[in-house]
């Protein structure tokens, strides 16, 4: 076991695109890290460039006390699980979980006990004479996550593994893979571009985005501190509601609404325009909330009502924001997300309030959480401190 | 409702009517096709089976008196063609081999490292394989008297006149196509089980013998298949690069079954059966390798 650790790493392809673009990252020894991204953020690349599939152009890559930057992947003692799992098709079960034992040259009664031990453990007893054609997508997994786990290695390098999976499976697969790593506590840096899997594995989570380290912080402080516009966006499902405002006289107006800024704000002295950012969980069901919050009256478009959460979902009278950033964040959502950003000329927002409490028709006030504001730079994105005692992580 | 009930079997009556038409058409196409294509052969075997006196008497088209397996123990017997078939298998064989070794190290090169010439080289193979192989027949002439052989292999000390010599001729000529084939079959299989393997521990060569190559299976029988065929089948190079009768392969050997004054035509049927015959088994055996390796790229399994 040992930890990775990432110096100014670069891969530049001889098109000329920065894949990874002087990505610096201290993963500690039995950490589990989740590098999240859009898709084309070069987070993959990254996990190949750890494994040695790929060259790095410039930097140093470290496994434990080893520079490894010029290893093959065979030398640096690594175990990846593939997106596809990339189970030998022509060897049985048993055979692709030895193989790697076999190069090391494990002696064959070694060898045979490991396997029939990690095989015991993941239930795949019975499947170990069977080819990777006769099992199916679940077993699959469990023979990919097998043949990792069976060679002992320095690190885990997972790249997308649950994405194969059908829904209900991928959820608990999830957290077997999260009471994996508890109980073997090696080293794992796994890639997805799910936000919800990124937060519920990551010990600590690194935002990508165009081959550029965003930011990496435990969950919580992403979804609470976000550091710009593109990790606030991307991070938090429902995602995060944007809108242009402008801070004057200690409150943020926008859209005829305005909201006080917490009490001791940094920026309640100065008079400009912010992207202000809203949790949908910010937002609460008027009676029954904090007295002090300001109200606003929504006329909702669309209810939607989850069980334990009802989604509201109104138009409010400004254009909604087009930064780069939000695109970006928006565009790796475009299934679930993408209507928060598609109205064109109108903004919409989200809010999550208690399910359990009925709605009426029409017109609903509900409080917002004013200490809980996100304010970005309109042109650089970045965070604003909004909160006396938090500023921005920077 | 009643409408909808009455309307779908109609539909489906039409529907059958408006495919029939073209289907029978179609059929019938193939069925000729098919009767062109055996022809030939089957009036081979008919002939083989006939006496040659009765030939000689009612001609070819004819029905038979007798039908008897005269002809063929004769070509086996006095066309030596046990000894003409071991010449051919000796050619096949060994040529066959090295061609798809050769075709799959090229492929694996062309198709899985990353390579700078990798697309040169692909059409270097390709190029060489356009080019007519008469043309070459002179210059090859000259260069094989020139190439000497240790005589343990060639009697003669020459290329010339060596099975050694048509061997590397047909391995020459046949690997460029096979590189293309199994090189578009390899870029099949998915770059993730190459890495895997490499973060498993495999260099270049295992992952080549361990990987690739077990994966290229119903890639390598369908072409076995078709080489078997090609090179065994093959009449220009033993006719143009062999001089001894006796060293020819089976398809040039069956001239000897010719006299210079007269040719029992029969026989020479008879001997082209038997010929034939090594092919039709290899496909029968190879059949289901060769199909499942037409259908293999379509569905990932």
């Amino acid at each position: 076991m040992s930890g990775i650790r990432l110096d100014d790493v670069t891969k530049r392809y001889p098109n000329g695109v920065r894949a990874v673009d002087d990505v610096t990252l201290d993963i500690a020894d039995g950490e589990f890290m989740v590098l999240v991204g859009p898709s084309g953020c070069g987070k993959t690349t990254l996990l190949r460039s750890i494994a040695g599939l790929e060259d790095v152009t410039a930097g140093t890559i470290w496994i434990g006390d080893t520079d490894v930057t010029e290893k093959t992947p065979q030398q640096r003692d690594i175990a990846m699980v593939f997106q596809n799992y990339a189970l030998y098709p022509h060897m049985t079960v048993a055979d692709n979980l030895a193989y790697g034992l076999k190069l090391r040259r494990m002696p064959k009664g070694e060898r045979d006990a490991r396997v029939r031990d990690i095989a015991g453990k993941l239930g795949l007893d019975e499947l170990l004479g069977r080819k990777p054609s006769a099992l199916s997508g679940g077993q699959r997994q469990r023979v990919a996550m097998g043949r990792a786990i069976v060679r002992e290695p320095k690190a885990f390098l997972m790249d997308e593994p649950l994405s194969n999976l059908d829904a209900k499976l991928r959820v608990s697969m999830r957290a077997e893979l999260a009471r994996l790593h508890e109980r073997l506590g090696v080293t794992t840096v796994y890639v997805t571009h799910d936000q919800v899997e990124a937060m519920t594995l990551g010990e600590r989570v690194a935002v990508m985005r165009d081959g550029v380290l965003q930011q990496v912080d435990t969950p919580q402080n992403l979804f609470n501190r976000p550091r710009n516009l593109f990790v606030a966006a991307f991070i938090g499902s429902p995602a995060m509601n944007l809108i242009e405002a402008k801070i004057d006289g200690g409150r943020v107006r926008f859209a005829g609404i305005d909201l006080p800024l917490p009490g001791g704000s940094p920026l309640a002295g100065q008079e400009r325009r912010v992207i202000l950012g809203l949790r949908p969980s910010d937002f609460e069901h008027a009676a029954g909330a904090d007295p002090d919050w300001p109200r606003i009256r929504v006329k909702p478009d669309v209810v939607e009502q989850l069980g334990s959460e009802t989604l509201l979902i109104f138009g409010v009278d400004a254009p909604p924001v087009m930064a780069d950033a939000v695109r970006a964040a928006a565009e790796a959502y475009s299934d679930d997300d993408g209507r928060l950003f598609a109205g064109e000329e109108r903004a919409m927002f989200t809010a999550s309030v208690d399910g359990k409490r009925p709605l009426g028709s029409g017109e609903v006030e509900l409080a917002v959480d004013f200490t809980a504001l996100h304010c970005f730079d309109p042109e650089t994105g970045d965070a604003l401190a909004v909160r006396r005692d938090a500023q921005p992580v920077a | 409702m009643t409408s909808e009930t009455a309307s779908v079997p109609l539909a489906r009556e039409r529907r059958r009517s408006a495919i029939r038409l073209p289907r029978v058409g179609l059929h019938l196409f193939l069925i000729v096709v098919a009767i062109l294509w055996l022809a030939p052969v089957i009036w081979a075997l008919y002939t083989s089976l006939r006496p040659y006196s009765e030939t000689a008497e009612k001609g070819y088209v004819s029905l038979p008196d007798t039908i008897t397996l005269d002809n063929y123990t004769n070509a086996w017997n006095q066309g030596e063609i046990p000894h003409y078939f071991l010449n051919s298998l000796l050619v096949t064989l060994p040529a066959l081999v090295i061609t798809l070794f050769f075709a799959a190290c090229v492929a694996f090169v062309v198709s899985r490292l990353s390579f700078r010439f990798n697309a040169i080289l692909l059409i270097v193979f390709l190029a060489a394989n356009l080019l007519p192989p008469q043309v070459v027949i002179p210059p090859l002439y000259r260069m094989y008297l020139e190439i000497p052989l240790p005589t343990f292999m060639s009697e003669t000390g020459k290329m010339y006149d060596s099975l050694w010599g048509l061997i590397a001729i047909n391995v020459a000529f046949q690997t460029g196509f096979c590189a293309f084939v199994l090189s578009n079959y390899m870029k099949t299989i998915p770059q993730s089980l190459g890495d895997a393997a490499r973060v498993d521990g495999a260099g270049v060569v295992r992952q080549f013998f361990g990987i690739i190559l077990p994966l290229c299976r119903p890639a390598l029988a369908a072409l076995a298949t078709l080489q078997f065929t090609w090179v065994y089948n093959d009449f220009l190079w033993a006719v143009a690069l062999i001089q001894s009768g006796e060293k020819r392969p089976i398809t040039s050997a069956l001239n000897n079954l010719q006299g210079v004054f007269f040719t029992d035509n029969n026989l020479i049927a008879a001997g082209a059966m038997l010929a034939a015959l090594p092919t039709l088994i290899v496909f029968a055996v190879l059949q289901r390798h060769f199909i499942s390796g037409l259908t293999l790229g379509a569905s990932k399994g």
